[in-house]
């Protein structure tokens, strides 16, 4: 349920991105969802919309998007995605889930065994987009 | 794009006392040994203390502690692992436990930014941050993100560590991060250039904690850790940095 700690964090940086502008303006909110870290997207929707309800956006419409882990091998220059990285189960997966960085503990490249790899894609939690009406009254 | 985590750095930090990191630019001085003391006499002086181990390569508190590796539990964000009744860890060591988890700089970073926004610690009087030896990324981000963020300054007194302490005191001047204290760790009656150099920097110079073999013995516990005389410095160099 750590869901919700991200899902606050998305809440509040909404609302700092907003700056001065009216809140009811904004219209959406596209949040990329890390294939990496794994978080539940039944768990982050309720919490997004729980949390939403105090805030003067709760209106806009929170669009989730699923973004794919890529890995790039240092070494040997491989890329591979998550599905390609054996033996992640059990705690391994709780505690990238936890902690993304984590994945540095558990994952090798498939190919050559190196550790020395980069997440090139889809580790967290991130907003990409914000769409605020700018034309008229948002009331 | 945005990354929101650094927008609830402040809040999830806001029910803590006091936040004081401990560092020394020079490797192998007892950052964690000192970090651990700490916890150790401030939590049995009644005081609720947190341990964040951001040596995110290297991490060892919970083996000073004797807290078990294991997945903390989660309450709207992660819950810092029992050590007693009034100390908590929380850290990579806490996930990754005894294998290697090399991070590039900006990894480091995200895991320091994904710690301080998940972690629930709750009404804390201390929250005590180990860091890694160094001036990089742990010292750079936590002055950026961590507010009424203190430093606690490790050196022994030999010149091969002094020298290296000297820039990260003035590393910590130039990012307006005060020095709540300096500490001379593993000291054999020899602390006075560790002294010296506080006063360069017109830093409160806190004592000494002294060299002690028995020490090794303590460690996996908070219990035993407490009742060494390394303890009772620490005890002594708190109190004279108003701790």
């Amino acid at each position: 349920m750590h869901e919700w700690a991200l899902a606050d964090a998305v809440i509040e940086a909404t609302s700092g991105a907003l700056g001065g502008r009216d809140p009811a303006c904004l219209r959406g909110v596209t949040v990329l969802l890390g294939e990496l870290q794994a978080i539940d997207r039944e768990i982050f929707t309720f919490a997004l919309e729980t949390l939403l309800q105090e805030r003067p956006f709760r209106t806009a419409a929170y669009t989730l998007q699923t973004e794919p882990a890529l890995f790039h091998c240092g070494s040997c220059g491989r890329e591979w995605t998550l599905a390609d990285s054996a033996g992640l189960e059990g705690d391994a997966r709780e505690a990238i889930h936890f902690l993304p960085e984590t994945a540095h503990a558990f994952v090798r490249c498939p190919s050559c065994g190196s550790p020395d790899y980069r997440v090139q894609a889809g580790r967290g939690v991130r907003i990409e987009s914000l769409t605020v009406d700018a034309a008229g009254s948002c009331a | 794009m945005i990354d929101p985590r650094s927008s609830v750095v402040a809040a999830r930090l806001a029910g803590i006392g006091r936040i004081a990191a401990f560092c020394s630019a020079k490797g192998g001085v007892g950052k964690t040994l000192c970090t651990a003391l700490a916890g150790v006499v401030l939590s049995s002086r009644g005081k609720n203390v947190g341990i964040l181990d951001l040596d995110l390569q290297g991490s060892t508190a919970h083996l000073f502690l004797g807290v078990r590796p294991r997945m903390p539990g989660e309450d709207k964000g992660i819950l810092p692992l029992a050590v007693t009744e009034r100390l908590v860890l929380m850290g990579a060591g806490v996930f990754a436990g005894n294998r290697a988890l090399a991070l590039r700089g900006h990894e480091v970073s995200d895991a320091i930014l994904e710690l301080l926004a998940v972690t629930r610690w709750g009404r804390l009087d201390a929250l005590l941050i180990d860091l890694p030896p160094g001036i990089g990324e742990e010292v750079m981000d936590l002055a950026r993100l961590v507010p009424r963020l203190e430093a606690f300054v490790i050196s022994t007194p030999s010149a091969a560590s002094t020298a290296v302490v000297e820039r990260l005191l003035a590393f910590l001047s130039d990012l307006k991060v005060p020095v709540t204290g300096v500490i001379a760790n593993m000291a054999r009656g020899d602390a006075a250039p560790v002294r010296a150099l506080a006063s360069r920097f017109a830093a409160r110079y806190a004592g000494e904690v002294p060299w002690e073999p028995s020490v090794e013995g303590a460690l996996g516990s908070a219990e035993r850790l407490g009742r060494t005389a390394a303890a009772a410095a620490m005890a002594a160099a708190l109190k004279e940095a108003g701790w």
